[in-house]
Order: structure tokens, then sequence, then C-alpha cells
């Protein structure tokens, strides 16, 4: 598989295999998101 | 102490590092290097993702379990240990649901194409989402229950979660419904070819050492609130004491 055909929304294999990718990483890009955002605001009294 | 912290930042940012090296070769294998699937086709390359995912997400609730039984071990007998085996039952709860929550969705993205529908009451699906609907009510506890005790209540809940997860493991097995059989230990015909070993272990790695990470990201998060609330209960013990009489 290519760049090329990876991202060929011709298909419905295509799509869906485009699609767990993006849940996959989405999720879990969100996830560490969401835990450094309030990492940040729980400001530690050693910092 | 002071130096503690800057070190444990660099193994940190360390890991991350690894972490994301390790899933941009397991990505690059599961879609550029690994030949098509012959009977799936492209599709057949969510397997990369979905396997390894599903497998880690069996094993993050074992460390909710373990920690939830020494909460509940230390929680009369030594508070501040109870407390930190507390906030690492609630990261490994977390992930848990991360990692389920992905295992439910790439598979119905799979079993739409491969078998036309989005799901099935099968017995691994049906397992897998009760395991998932099991952390969420853990979760949903700590977080909206009233009482004082709710932490107490999430640590015995877990212990009944953990039952469902060799439940799961062994749905394909007990019961050949639709959802594929196993690709390990799954008899004489199970395993894979070795031209998808290389996508499918680089994965497994990768996810793992990401789990770990976020793990005790999430740990660390809570332990700082938790430090936080102590101290901020101690000024307002210090200030009630200063009031003059």
């Amino acid at each position: 598989m290519t760049w090329h055909s990876l991202f060929d929304f011709s298909t419905m294999a295509n799509r869906h295999l485009i699609a767990a990718y993006a849940v996959v990483l989405g999720i879990q890009a969100g996830y560490l998101g969401w835990v450094a955002r309030n990492w940040m605001r729980a400001k530690g009294s050693r910092d | 102490m002071e130096q503690r912290t800057p070190s444990l930042r660099s193994v940190a940012w360390l890991w991350f590092g690894i972490a994301v090296a390790i899933l941009i070769i397991g990505f690059r294998q599961a879609i550029f290097l690994t030949p098509t699937d012959a009977a799936q086709g492209d599709v057949g390359r969510i397997f990369y993702y979905h396997v390894p995912i599903a497998m880690l997400s069996l094993l993050f609730p074992y460390l909710n379990f373990a920690a939830s039984l020494l909460y509940l071990y230390w929680r009369m007998r030594d508070p501040l240990k109870a407390l930190a085996a507390d906030a690492f039952a609630l990261a490994s709860a977390e992930v848990t649901v991360v990692y389920a929550t992905i295992t439910l969705l790439s598979g119905m993205i799979w079993g739409r194409v491969a078998w036309g529908i989005w799901w099935t009451w099968d017995a691994r699906l049906t397992s897998m989402l009760l395991l998932w609907l099991l952390y969420v009510s853990y979760l949903m506890l700590r977080n909206f229950s009233p009482t004082g005790q709710s932490h107490t209540l999430a640590a015995v809940l877990s212990i009944f979660a953990a039952v469902d997860v060799p439940i799961v493991y062994m749905s394909i097995r007990w019961w050949r419904t639709q959802h594929p059989a196993p690709v390990f230990g799954g008899g004489p015909n199970a395993g894979m070819d070795k031209s998808m070993l290389p996508a499918f272990f680089w994965n497994l790695a990768g996810w793992a050492v990401w789990g770990i990470f976020i793990l005790l990201f999430r740990f660390a998060l809570e332990r700082r609130r938790q430090i936080n609330e102590q101290e901020a209960a101690l000024h307002a013990i210090e200030a009630s004491l200063e009031i003059p009489q």
C-alpha cells in the first residue's frame, strides 16, 4: 500500500481502514491531551 | 527532591519519545510493508491496531484490580499508601476504558466491511461491551456518588469487574460464534503468516509502551491533585486556628 492508495476513498474498505486508524489515534491523542491540560491546570506546589 | 523532578521529567519525555517512535515503525509496517491479506483485502490492516489494543485492554483491568485490593487493605492501616493505591486504581480504570472503547469501535468499523453489520450480540462482543460498561460505571461511581465511601465502593466494584476479564478472554474459546477464532493459542489452525508478525509485534510493543506512559502520567496527575487537596485542607486548618477567639 502507498500513501496515495491509503487515501483513496473510493472503496468502503479503504474508508473504513482510514476511519479505524483515525479513531485509534484520535482517542489516544485526545486522552493524552486531556491529561496534559489537567496537569497544567493542577499546578504542583513544587513547580 | 528538588533534583528528582527534572530527572523524572526527562525519563517521561524519553519514554514518550520511545513510544511515538515504536508506533511510527508499527504504522509503517502495518500500512506500507505488510502484504495485503488475501482473504480480507486492505481492511484486514485494522487487525494490527485492533488486536494489540484489545489484548492490552484485558491487562489494564488487572492493574486496577491489584491497586483496588491494596487500597482496601491499606485504607485503615496506612491512609497515605491507600491514597497512592487509589490514584493508581483510577488511572488504570481510565486507561482500561480508553483501550476498551478503541477495541469496540475499531472492531465495529471492521465488522461493517467484513460482516456487513456494525454489531452483533456475539459472545466476545457482548462480554467486551460488558467490560466497558463495568469500568465506565466504576468511573461514574467515583465521580458522582455523594457519599464519602465512594472510593471504597468503587474498589469493591473493581474486584467484581475483574471477573469479566477471563470471560472476555475465553469467550471465543468457549463459544464459537461470529467473532473470528483466536489468533494465538487457538489450536493447530491458529496463528498468522510470518509476513504479518513484524506489524503485529511492533504495534503491540508500541501501544504497550504508550499505555504505560499515559497510565503513569494520569497517576502523577491524580497524585498532584491529592497533594494539592491535602495542602489546601492543611492551610484551611491553620487559618482557622489563627482566627482570634
